[in-house]
């Protein structure tokens, strides 16, 4: 049977912002739509309304013409739309069995041949019985796709699915997505990611800003039309020239270990690996396996032997953040809003954070307020933070300027190694390739950089030579000319 | 229609205008229940906040009051700007009055200069002990500070009540649950004849021009504020997150174990059970009142302690009952946290769309 879904001037405001600002909208089984747009376009607000967890505050859903007034999320799974969220919505302890069951009035028994019925015919193979936290993340998505299949669903919706998954992965989900909309699923995809968008769906729905810009059909698309319709302007894109080959050691960490106390971290096993000037170095890897370890590890907030880190000639293993940028390191750590700044305090006090003893910001124990406000201003105005106010509370930024106000704060020092993990995490497309560029000139100037990522396509742009991490082990170091997105996928799944 | 809008940016004029909208909300709301009580609204509230203080030795009543509300607000402020909820201050007092109280005792028969600081200072210190041990669990269990400083409060008062009853009691005291009386050189010497405002004054006002000098221009204060907010970013920046959590409770701990002595060697002059009418848990209220600044401190001190003295004369000239002091307290702090509202978002009347 054709199911036919239909989102009819959808309009939800919140303080300060219209997430969504009368949105029509029309979806037929038998394709799969995507629904692309930035961060803070309006995506989630639309499919959260789709899914009962947010109550519109004018407009209509129809599913087959029946207007569904959806109040809950139980009232979204008993008009068969399911749902598969980007952080999932599993007991890490319970098993796999336990998670299906968990909402579901049927019988034990019944059940577990339903779900073993799925899992054939989709090819889906899991151990019920094993509890989930053993489960790759891959694995996890399939659990939440299956609670959803169990309902026979008419519509599945997918919020950000690829965030998690490898490459290799990622094609098995496409894959599968694509078997159920032959089945007659109707399936929405949400990304902002257009590679995939392009790979998968039959048709598109650009949001910005809350308001539905287009909707087309893929083949009328291409990547560069689709960007300019997401930004609502012309990107240039950039390109890195390849870096001057220097042999100018500038940063070794020899047999390097870290053991966590903490079950949820990882540890870091033996990494070996050193950076010349004027290089970039990509580590890649799924989140998790131990990117966020290894930063704090090279920006000394975890302290380690003294002998492991060699930075310009002095080992620094065993210093503190403080004191290793008196040797010029800088950091951006990935998490903008809990580490790297602090949203409640101003702008300049932000700034204030990366004291070194040159800048003057503390004498004698008291705070030269005059010498920071100078400071902030330089950043501002050097790295096009868009404010002129440096005693606006930070939180007031959006994220791509935090972003650049962070970089720059750690930048203005010229600092000869930039340490930064997921840069970019969360920032539109246009913050996005400012920081691209302002990375891209540091390598021109000779100073280095160690690029966390678990994004593909910013890594093998930026990067010099790419390393992979995996359960807390680094790969061998490659090319980064030499490597595919397909090869990075491999080894991010943990093959060799 | 009416909307309600966010703010780009919290006004800074509503910042220190909601306070005073509290305030006077706080009286609109109690003239109202005087009336509904059967009182003459206008009247009640004057016997509550005007008669109190209208001569000499009520002004020095309310400075009396404020004095210790002030101190202990300025040393929670310490822990509230940056992110600690240290809700036991009442028995950091109580602790620094018990060990202060001890010392005094131990001098009890002898005369001399040095008495009264060691006096403070083991009042201060016993604060601080007291206070460092929800800093420690917090920083090294991970156990909640709200949870552990609030049940310790109930600890410190059990143990007071047992010194008093049993070990330190008087023994010339006929079994009254009291310790013997300090000599006079435990005692805060008293400002004016007559008058029972003492030099413990002072150590407030003191603590207030301290309190501004290192939250605000130091990088000690700095330090205090970035840890406060996320240990994580202390420790990017390179600080002793940790060490600075101990440091702000320890701080205010001692403000509160300061408040205590003040208490025990000024109006009252020994230990018995009751040597604080909750005035750690009131200069919550005051702290945040004040908006954590020692200057609104200051102020919201002078203006809460009205409460107290304004239950007592309503009780005694109109019958009304002296919980109503609290009742005022209470009403102050949720009509300031309601009008909060106000910092972050605006209300717009506007025309009707269609």
């Amino acid at each position: 049977m054709n199911t036919n879904l239909k989102i009819s001037n959808v309009t939800k405001i919140y303080p300060g912002c219209v997430a969504n600002d009368n949105v029509s909208l029309e979806f037929n089984s038998g394709k799969i739509y995507a629904l692309l747009g930035e961060n803070g376009a309006g995506k989630s607000t639309l499919v959260k309304i789709l899914s009962g967890v947010i109550i519109p505050d004018e407009g209509k859903i129809y599913l087959n013409e029946n207007n569904l007034n959806l109040k809950s999320p139980s009232d979204a799974k008993k008009n068969d739309i399911g749902m598969v969220f980007q952080h999932f919505n599993l007991f890490e302890t319970l098993s796999v069995f336990e998670n299906l069951i968990i909402d579901s009035d049927e019988q034990r028994e019944s059940l577990r041949e339903k779900i073993d019925l799925i899992m054939k015919k989709y090819n889906f193979p899991i151990d019920l019985d094993i509890p989930v936290l053993n489960l790759s993340a891959g694995q996890k998505q399939k659990v939440e796709i299956i609670r959803c299949l169990i309902r026979n669903p008419k519509v599945l919706i997918m919020d950000e699915p690829t965030s998690v998954l490898t490459e290799q992965e990622t094609s098995e989900l496409f894959l599968s997505l694509k078997k159920f909309s032959e089945e007659g699923i109707l399936i929405i995809y949400i990304t902002h990611k257009l590679k995939e968008v392009m790979q998968l769906c039959d048709e598109v729905a650009v949001m910005r800003r809350g308001k539905l810009v287009s909707v087309s059909e893929i083949k009328n698309e291409n990547i560069e039309s689709l960007a300019n319709k997401m930004v609502g302007q012309n990107l240039k894109t950039i390109k890195k020239k390849k870096a001057k080959t220097s042999s100018d050691q500038l940063i070794k960490i020899t047999n390097l270990n870290f053991t966590s106390e903490d079950p949820f971290e990882t540890n870091l096993m033996d990494i070996n690996f050193s950076v010349n000037r004027g290089e970039c170095l990509g580590i890649a890897g799924i989140s998790g396996n131990g990117q966020s370890e290894l930063f704090q590890v090279l920006s000394g907030e975890i302290i380690s032997e003294k002998k492991s880190i060699e930075f310009n000639n002095n080992y620094i293993g065993d210093l503190n953040p403080q004191e290793r940028r008196e040797y010029l390191m800088a950091f951006s750590p990935e998490d903008r809003l809990e580490q790297a700044a602090i949203p409640q305090m101003k702008i300049f006090e932000n700034v204030a954070l990366n004291n070194f003893k040159s800048s003057n910001f503390f004498n004698n124990g008291l705070i030269n307020e005059n010498k920071i406000k100078e400071h902030s201003k330089k950043i501002i105005s050097d790295f096009n933070v868009n404010t002129d106010n440096i005693e606006l509370k930070s939180q007031f930024l959006s994220g791509g300027n935090l972003q650049k106000l962070i970089i720059g704060r750690e930048l203005i020092t010229s600092p000869d190694l930039l340490i930064c993990f997921n840069p970019t995490w969360g920032l539109d497309v246009g913050a996005i390739n400012y920081i691209h560029e302002t990375l891209i000139k540091i390598n021109e100037q000779n100073k280095s950089i160690i690029l966390i990522s678990t994004d593909t396509d910013e890594l093998l742009k930026l990067s010099d030579k790419i390393s992979v991490i995996h359960k807390g082990k680094l790969s061998k170091i490659m090319n980064a000319e030499e490597v595919t997105s397909e090869k990075l996928g491999i080894l991010m799944g943990g093959a060799n | 229609m009416i909307k309600i809008v966010k703010r780009d940016q919290p006004s800074k004029a509503i910042f220190f205008f909601t306070p005073v909208l509290a305030i006077f909300l706080t009286l609109v709301a109690g003239g109202l229940i005087f009336f509904i009580l059967g009182f003459k609204p206008f009247e009640a509230l004057k016997f509550f906040f005007i008669i109190p203080i209208a001569d000499k030795y009520g002004f020095s009543e309310l400075l009396l009051k404020a004095t210790p509300l002030c101190l202990i607000a300025i040393g929670l402020s310490f822990c509230f700007k940056s992110n600690n909820w240290n809700i036991g201050a009442e028995g950091q007092l109580t602790f620094g009055a018990i060990v202060s109280g001890g010392v005094a005792l131990l001098f009890y028969e002898q005369e001399g200069f040095y008495i009264l600081p060691i006096v403070i200072l083991a009042g201060a210190i016993g604060g601080m002990l007291y206070a460092s041990i929800p800093a420690i669990l917090k920083t090294y269990f991970n156990t909640n500070e709200i949870l552990v400083s609030l049940m310790l409060v109930y600890v410190s008062k059990l143990i007071l009540d047992y010194l008093v009853v049993g070990p330190w009691s008087n023994p010339e005291g006929f079994n009254f649950p009291e310790t013997r009386q300090f000599s006079d050189s435990a005692k805060l010497p008293l400002l004016f004849e007559g008058l029972r405002i003492h030099a413990g004054i002072f150590l407030a006002l003191a603590a207030v021009v301290i309190s501004w000098f290192v939250f605000y221009k130091t990088y000690l204060g700095f330090q205090m504020k970035v840890s406060g907010f996320s240990l994580k970013t202390a420790k990017y920046a390179g600080y002793k997150g940790k060490k600075m959590i101990i440091l702000v409770f320890l701080i205010s701990g001692a403000c509160a174990g300061l408040a205590g002595v003040g208490e025990i060697t000024g109006p009252i002059g020994q230990l018995h059970r009751e040597i604080s009418p909750d005035y750690g848990f009131t200069a919550i209220i005051v702290a945040f009142l004040g908006r954590l600044h020692p200057v609104g401190i200051i102020f919201a001190s002078l203006v809460v302690a009205i409460t107290y003295l304004g239950a007592e004369t309503a009780q005694i000239f109109m019958q009304i009952p002296k919980y109503t002091g609290q009742v005022f307290q209470g009403m102050i702090l949720f009509f300031l946290l309601a009008s909060d509202y106000l910092l972050f978002f605006k209300i717009k009347f506007i025309g009707s769309k269609k």
